[in-house]
């Protein structure tokens, strides 16, 4: 059964991957006023033009971890994305505690954008390593306060029971306040717009400013790939994932998860990013206390 | 003509941003932000001839095979490469593409070597005394100082930035001695070069600051909107990004100007501006070299940008000038 869901996952990354570009194109041509389809054959010809290209290295560079970065990144998506269920008792990987190894994907994509911007050893993306890890560690407490607030209605850390406790109300009615936050978490983890401390235009790219050729487009892609699992991800927990009536369940919860794409993208295009330390501050202050409180609701109300 | 565009980092001199604007809309082109992702060095506006050395060190980040190509400016004596670009924006735009897939590849300008000799002290080569210190490489050691911000004492390093960082006044060079992400101190090193009358005006003062917020799509409706008209109010417009928070996203005081103005006020001003239909009031920043000391990257970034061109190029007076003032 698990072994059915092998291409059923690379189909899924890649379907998703694209639909994610087709509407980030869309919205970054709607917003700018500029000629449909202007951004939607540029970043394929670009990533085709790349793959085959120069890969320049810097002065002095930790090597083996700026080649593996991408591709930690990448298979922490596929890791991540394993553990959503498709359809009734369909996950590639079935574990009685997956969230918690969903949990785990989030705090080891801080390790993996640190290591992607310290090892060229050059400033822009050293810098941008730096804000990373500021920035991270404060999101990723509120997102485990989620995370379990999610899980307590189904009373397991499954997250196949975590969908079945959805048959009756999606968590997103019960908990609308887990889902806002965990799309901030997932801004943070795909380095995307409000979120975008490592790769930010202030760095000229930050943790990827030097990066070219093939590498440059394997870390492209596998943001891409990591923006797939986190809206799958979120449309499990939150969206009730593969339930739905008439269409089947991989179908719902493709549906779902274009759904969350599509809030992704808009909050990319249409939130500032604040600077790291007026970012820091309302993580510490504002958003870590609210993550409690959602716990503590969620908590009493599952009693 | 291949679809999607052609990715180019421009270099840009003096009196030309606002012309710059107009081609990076071109769908011919895609501007990056970095050389590490371009086909084509594109170096436009005037140029001054120092700027030559920094213009190789980009050149030779270009993935292979290295094109370069000139617009509205002529090549400089010591850089020898590349053709110039007809003067129009659609053809310009047509010829660089052109250029990225039929030019042979360029060979780098510079030695493959460190630009100083090795000046280590220490009895293994190092830089000073044990293991630390020194100036290796003419790049001095990056050692623990006292940090402004949190008590941390991190290693503080020293490096120049600029003329050509895209997200920067252009021509603006600046020593700057970083810790982690915050500036410990900046020197000028050289001032930004003047700008054409379209980059003065409000949008496309709007959508520099806007790029930094992350909003490059708002950024760029601003740029179509000016190079329709400059001087119509856009009230529509300057609600729009209103709307999206922008100034509530920047820290209230930060860069505080002689008038007592910071970066929220500034925009804000631009905002009223841009829907006035009417540039926006110049503002004094003073000594903006002790105003980017203690503030984080961004910060900074946002505090240059919060200025017009003019209003920078007024409270730094370029070294150069200063010393030849002096001499008179």
């Amino acid at each position: 059964m698990s072994l059915a869901a092998f291409p059923f996952l690379a189909f899924f990354l890649t379907l998703g991957a694209v639909l994610a570009v087709v509407l980030d194109a869309v919205a970054r041509s709607a917003l700018a006023g500029a000629p449909a389809g202007r951004y939607l054959a540029g970043p394929l010809r670009q990533a085709a033009m790349r793959l085959s290209g120069q890969l320049v290295t810097t002065e002095a560079p930790d090597r083996a971890n700026w080649r593996l970065a991408p591709g930690w990144y990448g298979a922490l998506a596929a890791a991540g994305l394993a553990v959503v269920p498709f359809d009734e008792g369909l996950a590639l990987v079935q574990l009685p505690t997956s969230i918690v190894l969903w949990g785990a994907v989030e705090a080891l994509v801080v390790v993996v954008v640190f290591l992607h911007g310290w090892s060229p050893n050059a400033p822009f993306p050293l810098i941008g390593a730096y804000r990373y890890v500021a920035t991270g560690l404060p999101v990723m407490l509120p997102s485990m306060f989620v995370l379990i607030g999610a899980a307590l209605p189904a009373r397991s850390l499954d997250v196949l029971a975590i969908v079945e406790s959805q048959r009756e109300m999606w968590n997103v009615v019960r908990q609308p306040l887990g889902l806002l936050l965990l799309l901030i978490v997932g801004l943070s983890l795909t380095l995307r717009g409000p979120m975008d401390y490592a790769d930010s235009a202030d760095l000229a790219g930050g943790s990827s400013a030097e990066d070219s050729g093939p590498a440059r487009a394997m870390w492209q892609a596998a943001r891409l790939a990591m923006l797939v699992a986190f809206s799958a991800m979120a449309a499990t927990v939150f969206l009730g994932g593969y339930l739905g009536p008439l269409l089947p369940g991989p179908l719902w919860l493709a549906l779902k998860t274009a759904l969350v794409l599509v809030l992704m993208v808009a909050a990319t295009h249409l939130l500032p990013r604040m600077p790291v330390s007026r970012m820091v501050t309302f993580l510490w202050v504002v958003l870590l206390p609210v993550s409690f409180l959602h716990l503590l609701a969620a908590g009493l109300v599952a009693l | 003509m291949a679809v999607g565009g052609t990715p180019v980092f421009v270099a840009a001199g003096g009196g030309i941003l606002g012309a710059v604007e107009a081609l990076r809309l071109e769908p011919a082109l895609t501007p990056v932000a970095t050389p590490r992702a371009a086909q084509v060095l594109l170096v436009v506006g005037e140029q001054r001839p120092s700027d030559r050395i920094a213009l190789a060190r980009i050149h030779a980040q270009l993935v292979e095979p290295r094109a370069t190509v000139w617009w509205r400016t002529d090549r400089l004596s010591g850089f020898d490469l590349g053709t110039r670009a007809p003067e129009s924006v659609s053809d310009a735009a047509a010829f660089i593409s052109a250029q990225a897939t039929q030019s042979d590849a360029e060979a780098i300008l510079l030695d493959d070597a460190p630009p100083n000799p090795w000046e280590g002290i220490g009895p293994h080569g190092q830089g000073g005394k044990g293991m630390m210190g020194g100036t290796p490489y003419g790049r001095p050691m990056a050692m623990t100082s006292d940090d402004l911000r949190d008590g941390l004492s991190l290693d503080a390093y020293t490096a120049t930035f600029g003329p050509y960082l895209t997200q920067w006044p252009p021509g603006l060079i600046m020593e700057t001695t970083l810790q982690g992400d915050v500036i410990q101190s900046a020197r000028i090193v050289e001032a930004p070069l003047a700008q054409d009358v379209l980059a003065a005006t409000p949008h496309l003062e709007l959508a520099r600051l806007l790029r930094l917020l992350e909003l490059p799509a708002l950024a760029e409706r601003l740029v179509r909107a000016a190079l329709a008209n400059p001087s119509r109010a856009a009230t529509g417009l300057a609600r729009a990004v209103r709307w999206t928070g922008v100034l509530s996203a920047i820290p209230a005081g930060l860069g505080r100007d002689e008038r007592g103005g910071d970066v929220r006020s500034r925009m804000a001003g631009r905002l009223h501006a841009l829907a006035a239909g009417r540039p926006a009031e110049p503002a004094a920043p003073g000594d903006v070299a002790a105003m980017l000391a203690g503030l984080e990257w961004h910060e900074a970034a946002l505090v240059l940008a919060s200025f017009s061109i003019d209003d920078l190029r007024r409270a730094i007076v370029s070294p150069a000038v200063r010393m030849a003032k002096d001499a008179a």
